[in-house]
């Protein structure tokens, strides 16, 4: 039973995502087609370049739901900046350094201020997303440059840039996590705080490391967006985060920190879109697709929950 | 302060332990204990640190239940599995940690849970009058309106013991409960305690504080290494019997000779003026080469915060010199990587990541000796771990198992596995030997033995007195903070070394 616990733990949403294709392949014509696999992958490279550094934060014992606000508000900034320049290499600078320093803000404010991550960046939130409408003028921007589009949409390799992107960072991150001494201190940070203190782990500048490049990652997806929309518009939508933490927490990274893995994360985001992606194959109502997407996190944090306790 | 006439409660004891036994895991915590607790007596539970009389006093109110042996009340056996089932018999656990709610006033907290009024409405007044009588039948009074918070300490220990009484509680266990306070709140606290005697109530008292114990108790039960030694009349004993009694005089084949450092080594760590926020007397300490020196002292004397600030961890003014250097300055990381290892008096807190695994946790304060360019050398992080896994003697299954699958003594030696990966020039070791079983303490004595054979000045923190003796070469003891007496190696003794340590209290 223990051992069983530990297997599915690790490897229970590799199982049950695997099933999830070999159905959906089994059961519609439009599932598995290279089509259909290429357009997955594009729209879901965003998410996935967010998710992999909220699954570092989160294991470094934080929670940050500023993550929508900045993938929201830095394109707006980096597209100012090329209607003001009509340089893209440079608008693409000034919105990572954007998210940098709103990353930077959280995490002073969480390891400084000593606020709970949740409700520091819940706050932090609502000031990115003024940011984001003060810029822009409370309307939408678009781009003054004809390669603006080709950020995101090139293809290579018959795969869209965007897609790249996503797995080029995918793979930094896991490197960067499982490989390297930071990588260790994430997980030290997250297990036992004050162990990791007393071990010499600067807890604080692990943290803000995790805060800011989390930021970075989601100002780019939210870049890739403007790029893929040819378009940014300033709202306080929380949905990006939503989505970016129902892959993490489906994914089996423990939300008290220490424990979790980046592969487990991408598999759920794979998850999470075939899911959608049966659904609208199948021609189900979305509502339906909520319903069910809701029941699967719960289901993910039980399991998490029981394995803690055994 | 009248005693009780003890021929009058002999004849019907209020609970008796027949025979019971405790284990936590491996370790041995009571075994054998006989004892009968009779109404309106103190009854006084005495033992050095890990002596089982925290453990005994915790069986008394279910918190923990006996894996041997029977409980009677009213001499019918009972069996209590939680705190809710010794309540519901009127046994109360009173600790240093108090369940009160600090933001209600003093009613709502002695009348939680059993508030009265008429259906789902509460009546303020007639709550108000139950507690003021609790208060009155037993002579404790507290102000009814007051917030708990802004009481001291005292009043609130009061507090708990109303809430208890309101419930007829027939037998309070006090856990240490003058530990956190001064010395004028524990005179109160002693004089509740006979308060509650005189009223019939069963007074169980768990302290080390022998004057105290003395002074308030009926009987006295004294416990050493889990077993019962004996229990007898407060007016028969002394602090000297006590302390005899507590410490028998075994030292045997418990503890590695340890070898004499040569007067000539290398003077590794000098602690010059150390003064933690609050504490007034500088701390001066010096440590050679091979040389391991104690601090002993009374749990809460201020031991481990000095290990703490010469870490880095805790904020200290004064210097601190590592091997010449002055290291004052330096944060926790350049500490550990210039030769200090600290191994902490909670490994669980403050050691070790529970849920990471065995290699992971060797590794933690050295990675960046196996870091380069390409990351970290998986290779070399293996091979360091399993090497000092190995003369650590850490027990295993694999380098890649959660620190959970180990035992305690095994969880303890990963730390020696850690510390001996850094190869220290000082090593700080806090309580190595806490919740360890017999078997493994020899292992870790020789770990540490064999540290400072290797060169490696070590400082021994330990409320283990019989470790301290065992091991160390000078002992230096602490009370409230302060160093109140130091001894070689040929002057230490147990009762010395108690004696010192009381004599700050």
């Amino acid at each position: 039973m223990q051992s069983f616990a530990i297997f599915f733990r690790s490897y229970g949403i590799l199982v049950v995502t695997v099933g999830l294709f070999v159905l959906l392949a089994l059961s519609t014509d439009g599932f598995l087609t290279f089509r259909n696999m290429r357009n997955i992958l594009d729209q879901q490279s965003t998410v996935l370049i967010a998710a992999c550094f909220m699954t570092m934060a989160i294991i470094s014992g934080n929670f940050d739901v500023s993550a929508a606000a900045v993938y929201i508000a830095a394109p707006l900034v980096a597209l100012v900046v090329e209607n003001a320049t009509g340089s893209i290499p440079i608008s693409i600078l000034v919105g990572l350094a954007t998210g940098f320093a709103m990353g930077l803000f959280n995490g002073l404010v969480v390891t400084r201020l000593g606020v709970n991550s949740f409700i520091a960046t819940l706050a932090s939130s609502f000031m990115f997303f003024g940011i984001g409408y003060l810029v822009s003028g409370r309307s939408i921007i678009r781009p003054e440059t004809a390669e603006w589009r080709h950020i995101a949409r090139t293809r290579i390799f018959e795969l869209t840039t965007s897609t790249w992107f996503a797995v080029i960072i995918v793979i930094i991150a896991m490197v960067l996590l499982h490989r390297t001494r930071f990588g260790r201190n994430v997980y030290a940070c997250g297990a036992n705080r004050e162990a990791a203190r007393l071990a010499g782990v600067n807890v604080s500048r692990v943290q803000v490391q995790t805060f800011v490049m989390l930021a970075v990652a989601s100002a780019f997806a939210g870049i890739l967006t403007a790029s893929r929309t040819i378009s940014a518009q300033p709202s306080d939508d929380f949905s990006f985060v939503f989505a970016v933490l129902t892959a993490v927490i489906v994914g089996g990274t423990s939300i008290a920190g220490g424990q979790g893995a980046i592969w487990r994360t991408v598999v759920a985001v794979f998850f999470l879109a075939f899911l959608t992606n049966g659904f609208n194959l199948h021609q189900i109502d979305p509502i339906w697709q909520r319903l069910i997407e809701g029941i699967v996190i719960l289901l993910a944090v039980s399991v998490d929950a029981w394995t803690q306790r055994r | 302060m009248g005693r009780l006439n003890l021929a009058h409660c002999v004849n019907n004891p209020l609970l008796v332990l027949d025979n019971v036994e405790k284990r936590f895991g491996a370790t041995v915590a009571l075994t054998g204990v006989d004892l009968a607790i009779y109404p309106g007596e103190v009854h006084a539970l005495v033992g050095e640190n890990g002596a089982g009389k925290s453990t005994l006093g915790k069986m008394l109110t279910g918190v923990h239940s006996p894996d041997r042996g029977a409980l009677k009340l009213d001499g019918a056996p009972i069996h209590l599995s939680n705190p809710a089932e010794s309540l519901a018999y009127g046994l109360v656990g009173i600790t240093q940690e108090l369940s009160l709610m600090p933001t209600r006033n003093v009613t709502d907290n002695i009348m939680l849970a059993r508030e009265l009024g008429r259906g789902p409405f509460v009546n303020d007044a007639a709550n108000r009058a139950a507690a003021l009588a609790v208060m009155d039948k037993y002579g404790l009074a507290v102000d009814p309106d007051v917030i708990v918070a802004d009481l001291p300490v005292s009043s609130q220990q009061r507090v708990e013991i109303l809430r208890a009484l309101s419930r007829d509680a027939r037998m309070i266990v006090f856990d240490e409960p003058t530990a956190r306070l001064s010395a004028e709140e524990a005179q109160t606290v002693c004089d509740v305690v006979r308060q509650l005697a005189a009223a019939g109530c069963a007074v169980v008292y768990v302290s080390h504080f022998l004057e105290e114990v003395l002074a308030i108790s009926d009987r006295i039960t004294i416990l050493r290494n889990g077993k019962h030694i004996r229990t007898g009349p407060a007016s028969n004993e002394s602090r000297e019997s006590l302390i005899e009694a507590m410490t028998g005089s075994t030292l045997s084949d418990q503890f590695p000779t340890p070898k004499f450092a040569p007067p000539d080594a290398e003077e590794m760590l000098r602690v010059d003026n150390l003064r933690l926020d609050g504490t007034t007397a500088p701390i001066n300490l010096a440590i050679k080469a091979g040389e391991i020196l104690g601090l002993s002292g009374l749990v809460g004397a201020g031991r481990s915060e000095i290990g703490q600030a010469i870490l880095g961890a805790l904020p200290a003014k004064g210097t601190v010199a590592l091997a010449g250097q002055d290291i004052s300055a330096w944060s926790i990381a350049q500490r550990i990587e210039q030769g200090i290892a600290y191994i902490p008096e909670s490994r669980r807190d403050q050691g070790l990541m529970m849920m990471r695994t065995i290699q992971e946790n060797v590794g933690l304060p050295y990675l960046s000796r196996i870091s380069g360019w390409f990351g970290l050398s998986h290779r070399a992080d293996t091979e360091n771990a399993r090497i000092n896994c190995e003369n650590a003697t850490v027990k295993y299954g694999a380098l890649s198992d959660d620190m959970t699958t180990l035992s305690g003594g095994n969880q303890q030696k990963v730390l020696f596995a850690r510390a001996r990966l850094g190869a220290p020039k000082l090593l700080i070791v806090d309580e190595p030997t806490r919740g360890v079983d017999v078997g493994a303490k020899r292992k870790i004595y020789d770990l540490v033995a064999d540290m400072a054979a290797g060169g490696a000045a070590v400082l021994l923190i330990s409320s283990e007195m019989e470790e301290i003796v065992g091991l160390c070469h000078r002992v230096e003891v602490i009370a409230n903070g302060t160093q109140v007496a130091n001894f070689q190696r040929n002057q230490m003794t147990e009762a010395a070394l108690i004696q010192a340590a009381f004599s700050g209290v």
